[in-house]
C-alpha cells in the first residue's frame, strides 16, 4: 500500500521538476523576447523621428500653443496641468478675449454628474442676471446638490469629495490650519510652539498649497515658517500675520468640493441616484418632445430635487444655518465669516431685483466723467 | 494711487501683510484705516481687500468662480481679479483703481450695467508719489503701432481655426496685451531684495519725509521696464496665438514663423526655460526703438530688412562683433519647408546615412537575440573550451587573453562618463519641446550651466581622442616580438595592421555570420581580440568624435567662425552635429547597452571593460583566434580543427 502510495508522488515530483526545468529555460527567452520588443520600438521611434523631422511640416511645440486662446466651456472642463502652454510660463497667456489674469486656475469637476451627464453646463446659472455669477461663484467648491437636493436630515450633512477621485476625503486643510491657528489649543502651542508644532504648520501648509492648484501664496507662507527658528520672534509674528492672511485664501480652490452625503451609499451625492436610463431618455426626446413629455422625463431625471432650490441666507445665517458647517469641518472662525449675515442679505436684496449702489461720497463726481469714454459723454 | 507717508507700509514691498512676500519686515507703524474701508468694514470680515482696492471690488470678484456662461454664443464671462495681483502689487495696473478703467457709472450699481469698452489710449489720471495728479496715457503707443504690420487696419481683419478671439467692442491691444506682470529684472534681483528688505527700511529712520514713496515698488516698475515685459518663452506664446494660427496663416501666405522659431537654438533656449535668449522682439524690433514698431520685412526701415539684418544679429546685445554673413543663419530654418536647398540636402544624405550604419547594427542585434529566443546556440567545440581552459591555466595565459588593457578599461569608462554628460546636456537641447527636457536642464542648473557642461565635456572629449590616437600609435609602432615581426610592422604597414581597422577578412567574417544568423550556415564565425561589432563601434566613435567636435568648435564660437564659413555654414555643422550626435545617441544608447548590459548572455553587466577579463564561453565561441594565437605563442597544442575546434 506504502510503496502503491510512494510512485505517483515520484511521478509527480518529477513532473514538477521537468516544469521548473522548462521554466528555467523560458526565463531567457521571454527576457530576450522583451529585449527585442523594447529594441524594436526604441529604433522604431527614432528612425520616424528622422523622417518625420525632415518631412513633416514644423509645428509649434504645446508649449506654445496650448494655451486656452478661446473663453469657452472647455476653459471650464480642462485642469491647470493639462494645459502645456499653461503649465509652461511662469506667468501665462490668458485668453485675448480676457485681459485680467487666470494665474491660478479654475479646478474642474469630473464627477459632478449634472454636468457631467450632459444636461447642465459647469457654469449652469444663466437665467437670472441679478445674481447668477454670485449662484456660479460657488460651483467652485460646493455641489449643485447641497442646494438642489432634498436632503436626508436637517441641518444638511455635508462633506467634501475630492476632484481627483470623487471620493469622500477629509476638510480642505487650508480650513484645517486655519483652525488649529485660531482654536484654543492652536493658540496655546504655537505661542510656545515646538519644533513638532512647527513641522506640522509647514506640512499643513504645504498640503494646503497643493490642494488649491500649487497656490503659491501658501507655499512661500509655508516656506518662511520652515525658514524661522520655532522659537524666536519672527515665527509669532508670521503666526498673527498668517492668522490675518489665510481667511483670504478661502476661495473654492481647495481640490474638493462640499456635496451632501448619501446615507445609502455613505459617499457624496452627486448626482439623483439610479437616474442613468432617465437621462439617458431625456438626452434622446429632450428635442422633439411635447411639454408634458418633457415633464414627465423631468421628473424621472430629478427624483431628490428640491422644490425650491435653498436661498443664501438658508445656510448663510447665525441662527440655525441649514448647512451644518462644523460637521463639514470649518472651523468656528470660518463659520463666523460664513454666517455673517450683512452680505448674504445684500445678495437678496439684489436677487429680488432691487439693485444695491455702492457708495459715492468717497468719490468725487468729476471721478466719474473722467473715466467715463468719450463714446458714452454727453 | 495715492500712497501717503502711513500708506506706505501698507503697500511697501509685495505686501506688507504676507510678510513671508519680503525679505524684512515693515516698521510703518499702525495702518491707516481709510473712510472707504470704514464703509465698506461691514463686509471686510469676510476677507476684504485692501492694496489697492478702494472700491473693494475683489470682495466679489476674488472668487473664480464668479462667472456665467453664455451657451449661445459659446463664450464664458469670467468676472474674477486676480486678488494677489493687487495685494501684491504685481503689475503696473495693480495699483489702479477699477474704476481707472471701467466707468464708475457702471460699476458701481450691482448687478453692474453692461460696462462699455475699455479703450487703453484714453488719458488716465493718477496721482504721484508727491501727491500730484498726472495725466497719463497709451496714445503713443497707438501712434507706433500704426506704422507697424500691427496697425489697427490689420488687427481689424483677423480671423482664426477657433472663431474670432475678442469681441468686436473689445480692444485690439488684447491680442498681444494681457494684465502686465512685473518681470523681475535679472540684474535688480539682489539689490531690489535686499532694497526691498533691510535697506529701505534703514533708509525710513532717517528719510521718512523725504523718501514719500514707494520705492520698492518702483525699483519692480522701472526694472521690469528696462527689459521686454515677457519671457522669451512667454513672448512666443503670445506671439503665436496669432502666427502659429492655422487658419490667420492660410490667409496670409507666411510660413508659421513660431514653429521655425522654436527648431532654432534660440527659440529652443526658450523653451527650456532660458530668460536672456532673443525672442521675436529682439530681432523684429530695432534697438532702441520701441516695441510696437514691428515692420515688414521688405521695409528697408525694418530690423530684419535684408540691409539690416547683419547689424542686427551683430548687435552689441546679441553677436557683437560677428561677421556680416552670420545674418545668413537659419533663425528660421525649418527643414521640411527648405526642400531644395544645402541643408535639406545635408540633412537627408545623414538620414541616409543613419539607416545604413544603424541598421545593419539593428539587424544583427535582433538576429542574435532572436538565436536566444530560439533556442538556437552554436557553442565552441570541447577542444577549444579546454584550450582556452589551457591558455587561461598557463602563466602568462590570462594576460594574453585580457582582451582591454588597463589604461584601455579607463579610457573607456572616460568616454563613457563624457558621452553620458554630453547627452544629458546636449539631448534636451534637441528635443527641448519634451517635459523631460526641462527637467534635465534644471538639474545642471539651467540652460546656462548645461551649455557650459556640454562645452567643457565636448572639449575634453577632443582631448581624449587625441590622448587616445597618440596612445594607439604608441602601443602599435611600439616594437615588440621578433626582428622579423618588428619590420613587419614597421611604418605604414604597422598602422593598417592597427587590431581595431575593419580588415576584408572581418567584412567576409561578418557575411557568415549573418548567414549563421539567418540560418543559411551551420556554424558561426570566430574573431580575433574584437569582434566585427566592436570594431564597427570604436570607428563610429573615432569618425563621430571628430565630426562632432570640429561641429561642436564651430557652433560655440560662432561669432569667429561666421567669418570664415558664413551663416549657411553654420546651418551645415549645426546640421551635422545634431544628426551625427542624434545616431551616436541611438547607435550608443539601444545598441551597444544592449549588447554589453542588457542581452541575456551579459546582463546585467558585461565585466570585460570593469576587470578585463571575458567568460571563458565567450571567448572560445567568439575569439578563437586569439585563444589560439595565444596558445601557439606559449606553444600548447591547438585543437585540430583550429579556431572553430
Amino acid at each position: 500500500m506504502a510503496e502503491a502510495k510512494s510512485i505517483p508522488r515520484r511521478a509527480s515530483g518529477g513532473r514538477l521538476r521537468r516544469l521548473g526545468k522548462a521554466a528555467l529555460r523560458a526565463i531567457p527567452r521571454l527576457y530576450a523576447v522583451a529585449v527585442i520588443v523594447i529594441v524594436v520600438w526604441l529604433s522604431y521611434r527614432a528612425l520616424a523621428y528622422l523622417v518625420v523631422s525632415l518631412f513633416t511640416p514644423s509645428r509649434a511645440p504645446a508649449q506654445i500653443t496650448e494655451i486656452p486662446t478661446h473663453l469657452d466651456e472647455a476653459v471650464l472642463r480642462t485642469r491647470r496641468a493639462d494645459w502645456r502652454g499653461v503649465e509652461a510660463s511662469a506667468h501665462p497667456r490668458v485668453p485675448p478675449a480676457r485681459y485680467h489674469r487666470i494665474d491660478g486656475w479654475i479646478q474642474p469637476d469630473r464627477f459632478n454628474g449634472c454636468a457631467q451627464a450632459g444636461c447642465h453646463r459647469a457654469f449652469p446659472h444663466a437665467h437670472r442676471p441679478e445674481v447668477r455669477a454670485f449662484l456660479n461663484m460657488h460651483a467652485t467648491s460646493v455641489h449643485c446638490g447641497v442646494c438642489h437636493l432634498l436632503g436626508e436630515a436637517e441641518p444638511l450633512v455635508a462633506a467634501w469629495y475630492s476632484l481627483d477621485s470623487g471620493r469622500l476625503r477629509s476638510a480642505p486643510t487650508v480650513l484645517e490650519v486655519f483652525g488649529w491657528m485660531t482654536s484654543d489649543e492652536g493658540r496655546r502651542q504655537l505661542a510656545e510652539p515646538s519644533r513638532a508644532d512647527q513641522t506640522r504648520l509647514v506640512s499643513l501648509l504645504r498640503a494646503a498649497a497643493r490642494e488649491g492648484n500649487d497656490e503659491p501664496v501658501l507655499r512661500e507662507m509655508a516656506d518662511h515658517f520652515a525658514a524661522v527658528r520655532h522659537a524666536s520672534p519672527d515665527f509669532q509674528r508670521l503666526v498673527e500675520a498668517a492668522r490675518e492672511a489665510l481667511p483670504r485664501r478661502f476661495r473654492g480652490e481647495y481640490g474638493a468640493k462640499l456635496a451632501l452625503v448619501d446615507r445609502a451609499t455613505g459617499g457624496p451625492l452627486l448626482n439623483h441616484p439610479g437616474t442613468e436610463a432617465a437621462v439617458r431618455a431625456y438626452l434622446r426626446e429632450a428635442d422633439t418632445a411635447d411639454e408634458s413629455r418633457r415633464a414627465t422625463l423631468l421628473a424621472a431625471v430629478h427624483p431628490r430635487r428640491r422644490p425650491q432650490a435653498l436661498h443664501c441666507t438658508d445656510c448663510h445665517r447665525v441662527e440655525k444655518p441649514l448647512l451644518d458647517f462644523a460637521a463639514a469641518g470649518y472651523p468656528p472662525a470660518r463659520i463666523d465669516m460664513l454666517t455673517t449675515p450683512v452680505v448674504f442679505r445684500m445678495i437678496e436684496h439684489i436677487a429680488s431685483g432691487q439693485p444695491f449702489y455702492l457708495p459715492t461720497f468717497v468719490s468725487p463726481a468729476e471721478e466719474s466723467e473722467r473715466t467715463r469714454p468719450d463714446s458714452l459723454r454727453p | 494711487m495715492a500712497v501717503g507717508r502711513d500708506q506706505h507700509c501698507v503697500t511697501s514691498g509685495p505686501d506688507p501683510q504676507q510678510p513671508w512676500r519680503a525679505a524684512g519686515w515693515c516698521r510703518g507703524g499702525p495702518r491707516r484705516i481709510t473712510l472707504l474701508a470704514a464703509v465698506i468694514g461691514v463686509v471686510a470680515s469676510v476677507g476684504a481687500a485692501r492694496g489697492q482696492d478702494v472700491e473693494n471690488c475683489l470682495l466679489c470678484h476674488q472668487y473664480r468662480g464668479l462667472g456665467r456662461y453664455d451657451a449661445a454664443r459659446d463664450r464664458l464671462h469670467l468676472f474674477y481679479v486676480d486678488p494677489d495681483h493687487v495685494r501684491r502689487l504685481e503689475g503696473a495696473h495693480a495699483r489702479l483703481a477699477c474704476t481707472a478703467c471701467h466707468p464708475r457709472d457702471e460699476v458701481a450699481v450691482i448687478p453692474h450695467l453692461p460696462v462699455s469698452r475699455v479703450d487703453c489710449t484714453r488719458t488716465c489720471h493718477f496721482q504721484g508719489a508727491d501727491g500730484v495728479e498726472r495725466r497719463f496715457s497709451h496714445a503713443n503707443v497707438a501712434a507706433v503701432l500704426e506704422q507697424s504690420v500691427h496697425a489697427a487696419e490689420q488687427l481689424s481683419n483677423l480671423s482664426f481655426a477657433g472663431g474670432p478671439l475678442l469681441d468686436e467692442r473689445q480692444s485690439k491691444c488684447l491680442y498681444c496685451h494681457d494684465e502686465p506682470v512685473f518681470r523681475e529684472a535679472r540684474f535688480l534681483r539682489w539689490a531690489a531684495s535686499e532694497a526691498g528688505g533691510l535697506g529701505l527700511d534703514r533708509c525710513e529712520t532717517c528719510h521718512r519725509e523725504q523718501i514719500p514713496t514707494d520705492v520698492a515698488y518702483y525699483l519692480r516698475h522701472i526694472g521690469a521696464r528696462l527689459q521686454p515685459a515677457r519671457a522669451p518663452l512667454g513672448q512666443a506664446q503670445s506671439c503665436a496665438v496669432c502666427h502659429a494660427d492655422p487658419v490667420f496663416l492660410e490667409g496670409r501666405a507666411i510660413h508659421n514663423a513660431v514653429a521655425s522659431f522654436v527648431r532654432s537654438f534660440h527659440g529652443k533656449a526658450a523653451l527650456l526655460g532660458e530668460e536672456s535668449t532673443p525672442d521675436c522682439r529682439a530681432c523684429h524690433v530695432a534697438r532702441g526703438e520701441d516695441a510696437h514698431r514691428i515692420l515688414s520685412r521688405n521695409d528697408p526701415a525694418s530690423s530684419v530688412s535684408a540691409a539690416r539684418v547683419a547689424d542686427t544679429c551683430r548687435s552689441v546685445a546679441c553677436h557683437p562683433g560677428a561677421d556680416a554673413r552670420i545674418a545668413s543663419a537659419g533663425v528660421h530654418l525649418d527643414l521640411p519647408s527648405a526642400r531644395g536647398t544645402l541643408e535639406y540636402g545635408l540633412a537627408a544624405a545623414f538620414i541616409v546615412l543613419t539607416v545604413l550604419t544603424f541598421g545593419p547594427s539593428l539587424v544583427l542585434c535582433l538576429l542574435e537575440l532572436g538565436q536566444i529566443v530560439a533556442g538556437r546556440h552554436h557553442g565552441a567545440g570541447a577542444a577549444m573550451q579546454a584550450l582556452t581552459r589551457a591558455v587561461l591555466a598557463h602563466p602568462e595565459g590570462r594576460a594574453r587573453l585580457t582582451r582591454f588593457t588597463v589604461s584601455q578599461r579607463v579610457q573607456h569608462w572616460v568616454l563613457a562618463v563624457l558621452f553620458v554628460l554630453l547627452a544629458l546636456t546636449g539631448f534636451p537641447m534637441k528635443f527641448a519641446d519634451q517635459a523631460w527636457s526641462r527637467t534635465v536642464i534644471d538639474l545642471f542648473g539651467g540652460l546656462g550651466p548645461a551649455r557650459n557642461v556640454h562645452h567643457w565635456a565636448g572639449l575634453a572629449l577632443i582631448v581624449g581622442l587625441i590622448v587616445h590616437a597618440v596612445y594607439a600609435l604608441t602601443v602599435t609602432l611600439r616594437p615588440r616580438g621578433t626582428r622579423v615581426d618588428a619590420q613587419r610592422r614597421a611604418g605604414w604597414r604597422a598602422l593598417l595592421q592597427m587590431p581595431m581597422l575593419i580588415t576584408p577578412t572581418d567584412l567576409r567574417k561578418a557575411n557568415q555570420l549573418l548567414l549563421y544568423l539567418v540560418g543559411l550556415r551551420a556554424d558561426p564565425p570566430t574573431f580575433g581580440r574584437f569582434t566585427i561589432k566592436e570594431k564597427f563601434e570604436y570607428l563610429g566613435v573615432f569618425w563621430g568624435t571628430v565630426l562632432l567636435g570640429l561641429t561642436g568648435v564651430v557652433l560655440w564660437k560662432e561669432q569667429v567662425f561666421a567669418g570664415w564659413i558664413g551663416g549657411r555654414g553654420m546651418n551645415v555643422a549645426l546640421i551635422l552635429h545634431t544628426y551625427e550626435a542624434f545616431l551616436a545617441i541611438i547607435h550608443v544608447g539601444i545598441l551597444h547597452i544592449v549588447n554589453v548590459m542588457f542581452s541575456p548572455n551579459v546582463v546585467p553587466l558585461s565585466l570585460a571593460t570593469i576587470t578585463g577579463d571575458t567568460p571563458i564561453r565567450e571567448l572560445a565561441e567568439q575569439h578563437g583566434e586569439m585563444v589560439v594565437q595565444a596558445a601557439r605563442d606559449l606553444g600548447l597544442a591547438e585543437p585540430a580543427g583550429g579556431a572553430h575546434g
